[in-house]
């Protein structure tokens, strides 16, 4: 002991504060101060060189209110779920097809994983092009050889979402697709043996075998994926700005132009409250019910 | 020998944490003593590297020059809203902004813009008394200095129409019967039904399918307002007829290219270049671009015909000198404004007839057009703004009712089973309310 216990306990206590202030200082200033900035403009009508007003709960209130809001929550949440669980569909099947360690499977595997790591504005350009919503569109054009379409796409209120949720699932896919690579190489071979030995076909292996030693890797991509889709913009931004006749409104778009399309950076604060406060409860839920299942497998 | 050193480094660290917070509080002042000699920033909304830059590079080294207050124009051209509000936010906003017109409202609410005197403008009364309508607010004080006008014309494929023997249109029935044709008449001689009559950006993205309605409205007799300016006309006869008329060609005679509902105007030009679409109502500024991707001899440009309600209007733009607010250098905000407007200002940013023009028509009345540039398209724009420009309504801000007449407009031309007259109807309601929340109609 060289100091005496009491300015000993004091350093103790202060020391890791000190090594962590560089990030606490760099998460204050680009995270916490103006995440701080948005609950209080959430309450005013802004207006940065006439002073703020104040304005209590209205915001808040147009938010959950307005018609415009509702149906941008809806659409969210339909993206939400079919974007995450196309992706981690396909992701899965294409992991399943893809697994291996055959050296040639690697050029196949950077083929497929092209999408995650493709400029989004990319990606939105050629799908406009794919979806052009005339006969000799593209993808008209494969729709007319089995005797479909054309089909507008982007363009009709009734088709706009799912054209989105297409391409969201084929970009997403991927991703997941390599979380799925990397948990199936941890997969004991010699369960696979044995179930072989046992006469198990393909499906009962990867029904017994596969889908159960996958199961940590579900939990993360959902949760990953849901919290990611909640949050969806550039696609839509993209490829539709929310139209055609608001079809394709989502949350973070709607924000976007009522925030600084429209300047009503007020409200548009209260809408990220909002969907902030979805995410955190979303993440709170998944949390909980992870712990729950932990705490049975322990006792 | 390690917990000293551990000592050491946490202190280290409390130093620069303690440097960094003061360095971040520090910054934050924008506000300073008035400096006449201060540098100007100069935002323009004008893609970065392009030769409008230049130009507008040029009238700031040449302002430079007569006064000695340096002046840096930075261009931003994607979003360019989005970035002025955070600089607002951040209360570091540019001493003078050139963009358009139509943010007048937005700016004003914000407190982003000061007044400008237009008695005491250096040139003011050399202006076109029209073009200050355009930096007119809600309150009828002046909020800018009008620097460039501009109006829209039909860009029509001469080729196409010399091929199938039509004429020029005189009408907006000969309009539509030609865009039929187009749509119909295999104009390209490809043998294939891939051609279409007229190319709208149909988007809800910066209100563009209102910005493309308004001339039409206006031409078919509909309006925004009543003349009152207090009350909604745009559910009336009228108004409904045009938008009837809108819809008309997307979903009867479907003479819109497929895409149009969800097409900005940087998803448009390439229609009308490529072969797509014969008939565009776009702006002077699209000339260069068109000549150099289309050719010159291929397209023609002509006035909107009238319309139903007996005339031809068409929506009158531009872009205004703003003088943001918070500036250190007011009086040289101020100079730069009437540099801009000055007969030497003007002649520098109309840039011959070359693509960087920045002032497509001159606002100030001793100039001549046709002096300036040989390009005589030009002049039917020029004929267009003086006879039958008209700026949008002057209400406290704009970009609500624009932004929510597009989003009705992208439903009813989306959706082939809607109804205009309800449509519009809903519309009227929200125009009401909207001028109830600015402080005009009852």
């Amino acid at each position: 002991m060289w100091l005496r216990p009491s300015a000993g306990w004091a350093r103790g206590r202060l020391t890791p504060w000190l090594f962590l202030a560089p990030a606490l200082v760099l998460f204050a200033l680009f995270k916490f101060l103006p995440m701080w900035r948005a609950v209080e403009m959430s309450f005013h009508e802004v207006r940065p060189y006439l002073g703020d007003r104040w304005v209590g709960g209205a915001n808040y209130q147009q938010v959950v209110t307005d018609e415009a809001f509702l149906s941008a929550i809806g659409h969210t949440l339909v993206l939400a779920v079919g974007q995450t669980g196309g992706s981690v569909l396909l992701g899965l099947a294409l992991a399943l097809v893809l697994e291996g360690t055959a050296r040639r499977l690697w050029i196949v595997r950077t083929a497929v994983f092209l999408p995650t790591v493709t400029a989004m504005a990319v990606v939105a350009e050629v799908w406009r092009i794919l979806y052009y919503p005339a006969a000799d569109g593209i993808a008209n054009s494969l729709l007319a050889w089995v005797g479909v379409g054309p089909s507008q796409f982007l363009n009709s209120p009734d088709s706009a979402l799912w054209s989105v949720m297409t391409v969201g699932v084929w970009r997403g896919a991927p991703y997941d697709m390599m979380i799925f690579l990397a948990a199936l190489a941890g997969v004991d071979r010699t369960l696979y043996e044995a179930a072989a030995a046992d006469g198990a076909g393909v499906w009962r292996r990867v029904w017994h075998v596969t889908l159960p030693a996958l199961r940590p890797a579900f939990v993360i991509l959902l949760t990953l994926a849901a919290i990611r889709s909640l949050r969806v913009f550039t696609e839509i931004f993209l490829l539709t700005n929310g139209g055609p006749n608001g079809s394709t409104e989502v949350l973070m778009t709607l924000i976007y132009r009522l925030g600084l399309e429209r300047g009503e950076l007020g409200v548009a604060a209260a809408g990220s409250m909002v969907l902030l406060g979805v995410s955190v409860l979303l993440t709170l839920l998944v949390g909980l019910s992870r712990r729950g299942r932990t705490g049975k497998a322990v006792t | 020998m390690l917990r000293r050193s551990a000592s050491i480094l946490s202190a280290a660290l409390a130093a620069v944490v303690a440097l960094t917070t003061l360095t971040a509080c520090g910054s934050g002042d924008s506000q300073g003593a008035a400096d006449d000699k201060a540098p100007l920033e100069i935002w323009v909304r004008k893609p970065p590297g392009s030769n409008t830059e230049k130009t507008h590079q040029q009238l700031a080294a040449k302002f430079t020059e007569l006064t000695g207050v340096p002046a840096h124009v930075t261009a931003l051209f994607d979003d360019f809203e989005t970035k002025l509000q955070q600089a607002a936010a951040q209360k570091k906003l540019p001493d003078l902004i050139v963009n358009d017109t139509a943010q007048l409202g937005t700016l004003v609410k914000q407190g982003l813009v000061r007044e400008v005197d237009r008695p005491g403008t250096k040139g003011g009364d050399q202006l076109i008394p029209a073009s200050w309508d355009a930096a007119k607010g809600a309150d009828g004080k002046y909020y800018g200095v009008p620097f460039s006008a501009q109006t829209f014309g039909l860009f029509v494929r001469k080729d196409w129409r010399e091929k199938l023997g039509l004429a020029q249109p005189t009408s907006w029935d000969e309009l539509d019967a030609l865009a039929t044709a187009f749509t119909t008449r295999d104009p390209d001689g490809n043998g294939k039904a891939d051609t279409y009559g007229y190319v709208v950006p149909g988007s809800t993205k910066r209100g563009y399918l209102d910005w493309y309605f308004s001339s039409f409205l206006w031409s078919a007799g509909g309006d925004y307002f009543a003349k009152d300016g207090k009350t909604p006309a745009i559910g009336d006869g009228s108004s409904v007829a045009a938008a009837q008329r809108l819809k008309d060609q997307f979903c009867t005679a479907k003479t819109v290219v497929p895409g149009a509902a969800t097409a900005e105007t940087t998803q448009a030009h390439p229609l009308f270049e490529t072969g797509k679409g014969g008939i565009y109502f776009t702006g002077p500024y699209n000339m260069a671009r068109f000549d150099k991707s289309l050719g010159k001899d291929r397209y023609e440009v002509i006035a909107l015909p009238a319309g139903p309600g007996g005339r031809s209007v068409s929506l009158a733009e531009g872009e205004n000198a703003y003088l943001m607010a918070g500036s250190k250098n007011r009086t040289g905000q101020q100079r730069y404004a009437e540099f801009l407007v000055s007969p030497e200002g003007q002649t520098i940013g109309m840039a011959g007839d070359t693509d960087g023009n920045v002032v497509r028509l001159p606002v100030n009345k001793g100039m001549d057009l046709a002096a300036v540039r040989k390009d005589q398209r030009w002049l039917v724009f020029d004929k267009v703004y003086r006879e039958a420009g008209r700026y949008v309504p002057v209400v406290k801000e704009w970009t609500p009712f624009r932004q929510a007449s597009a989003e009705a407009l992208n439903g009813m031309v989306a959706d082939c089973g809607s109804d205009p007259k309800a449509v519009l109807g809903k519309l009227a309601g929200t125009f009401a309310a909207e001028l109830t929340k600015q402080g005009v109609g009852s």
